[in-house]
């Protein structure tokens, strides 16, 4: 009884430690205060308004934008027919071409950031939107993936042959029959793909531009010199914008994935 | 029909095209250069200038140091969390809401997070106001600026993938078998021991590999919170790209940095698997 008295505090405890911080930079974005301050003095909006007049965050919040939304749709079309091949078939490399397509979850943005810059540079391509989406694609591509391959299962296969036999043309299939299977997943990993672009900063900071940035390399490279109640502004919009995403994925797919357990 | 060895051409072809095309060739690029000399003659001289220099070794330390003590602390309280939301709480409603309240920072920025900690771990944070004001201490601590600091911070980044991770092991456990080990005579503390953790090691171990590489190669939140005090190795490479502009050294950063990430996460992965088959 002890233990599961402990576990029940440290969980309290960490639960509160992973909302203070979010808490803190909302509550701060509303202070009347030129300087940050927590618990806020007398409440205003008047930092949001701010932001909303300064061209420059206007323009990268496109930028974000935009460059979520190519690097989410080209991921998909490339990851789709990608987990259909690993699924379907057996075939020499098969291992290496998933563990390749995967490998862009454990490695350093950092190091693929530099690449590209490099690489970019050789080809007349650095600093550009174009430099910065082939970036984003390929460390978006593995989480829709992973959300499409479990669903490729050897049940849904046999619906796939079903219509095949009926003499479905393997597009017709393909759109009549597997789309409908997956879009679950490719749903769920497209939400993941165009969150992790929207927020990544260590692959995008080689190739942004004073004129060309995303909102996190802009508030990245503010931050570190000044702290002032809009970059409170723009991270609580991040913030809200992230916990609506979230409550809409919730009310979609389900996120309780923690629930499966039997109850006796 | 189509014969399945075209078909799979067909599926294969664009993404490997893409990957090969802007992942390998630019991490190509990276390699080459790092062998090579400005005249472009092959030379180890950027490799053996890391090697063989005091500085690059204390910065890997601090840099393996902080990922090593995030990936322990993220699994000492992450693994509670988990088990508290699984096995403790009986009310859905307020574990689905726990379960947003875990989400919901894993989709905000690592600088709106550092961000928060920068404002709550100054001199006059809530963090060195709560301290005071509780006597805990005379003076405020001096968080920023120092390994705790940025420890603090990743910690608070990476647990989530534990907790999910963890918890999605222990949901998917059959509370039988501990039944059965309870039957059998065996101690909640054995039974824990022998049957819970074996069964849910394979989630802690990849949740632990996951935080560990993004651990290794975090760059945001240890340039936030450090102050310019503390080093970390990718803040190495960072300065080569963007203000020193050596290409080639640089690379020989990035590839030490890719190999050795590269190998600890296989090394784990072992582990784990091990772990699973003795289970």
């Amino acid at each position: 009884m002890i233990a599961r008295l402990l576990i029940r505090i440290v969980a309290l405890a960490a639960l509160a430690y992973l909302v203070l911080p979010l808490v803190v930079i909302i509550g701060a974005s509303l202070t009347e205060t030129s300087y940050l301050a927590f618990p806020p003095q007398g409440l205003t909006l008047k930092w949001f308004g701010v932001l909303f007049d300064d061209p420059s965050y206007v323009s990268a919040f496109i930028t974000s934008t935009l460059l979520a939304l190519a690097a989410t749709g080209v991921a998909v079309l490339l990851a789709v027919p990608a987990s259909l091949a690993l699924a379907r078939y057996v075939f020499a490399g098969r291992a290496a071409v998933s563990s390749l397509l995967m490998s862009p979850l454990v490695l350093p943005y950092v190091v693929l950031g530099a690449a590209l810059l490099q690489f970019g540079n050789d080809f007349g391509l650095a600093r550009s939107f174009e430099a910065l989406l082939v970036g984003h694609v390929v460390i978006v591509m593995p989480f829709v993936l992973r959300s499409v391959l479990p669903l490729l299962t050897p049940e849904q296969r046999a619906l796939e042959e079903a219509s095949a036999d009926l003499g479905g043309r393997p597009l017709t299939t393909f759109f009549l029959v597997v789309l409908p299977q997956i879009r679950g997943g490719i749903v769920s990993g497209a939400l993941l793909a165009f969150i992790s672009s929207w927020i990544n900063v260590e692959l995008s900071i080689f190739n942004t531009t004073s004129a060309l940035n995303t909102i996190p390399v802009k508030m990245f490279n503010y931050v570190q010199y000044t702290i002032d109640p809009t970059i409170a502004a723009v991270s609580a919009i991040t913030i809200v914008a992230a916990a609506l995403v979230i409550i809409l994925l919730d009310l979609l797919i389900g996120l309780d994935m923690l629930s499966e357990r039997q109850q006796p | 029909m189509t014969a399945p060895r075209t078909t799979l051409a067909l599926l294969l072809f664009a993404p490997l095209a893409f990957f090969a095309a802007f992942f390998l060739a630019p991490m190509a690029v990276v390699a080459l250069s790092s062998l090579t000399t400005d005249e472009g003659g092959p030379t180890f001289a950027h490799y053996a200038r890391i090697l063989f220099d005091q500085y690059h070794w204390d910065v890997l330390w601090v840099t393996f140091r902080i990922a090593l003590a995030t990936t322990a602390l993220c699994l000492l309280i992450g693994f509670p969390l988990a088990w508290y939301l699984v096995r403790i709480v009986r009310w859905r409603s307020w574990r689905r809401a726990c379960v947003i309240l875990i989400v919901v920072p894993l989709f905000t920025s690592n600088i709106v997070r550092s961000f928060g900690w920068m404002v709550l771990l100054g001199r006059t944070g809530l963090v060195n106001q709560g301290l005071m004001g509780m006597g805990l201490t005379e003076r405020p601590i001096r968080f920023l600026g120092t390994e705790t600091g940025i420890l603090i911070g990743m910690v608070y980044i990476l647990m989530p993938f534990v907790v999910l991770s963890v918890g999605n092991a222990l949901a998917k456990i059959d509370t039988a078998l501990e039944d059965a080990s309870a039957d059998l005579g065996v101690g909640p503390a054995r039974t824990f021991w022998f049957v819970t953790l074996p069964l849910c090691l394979p989630g802690a171990v990849s949740g632990a590999i996951m935080v560990f590489a993004l651990a290794v190669s975090a760059y945001v939140t240890p340039a936030l919170l450090s102050g310019g005090q503390i080093t970390v190795f990718s803040m190495l490479i960072f300065q080569q790209y963007s203000s020193v502009f050596d290409f080639h050294y640089g690379g020989a950063l990035s590839v030490t940095l890719l190999v050795l990430t590269l190998i600890l996460v296989t090394l784990a992965g072992r582990i784990g698997e091990r772990g699973r088959r003795a289970a």
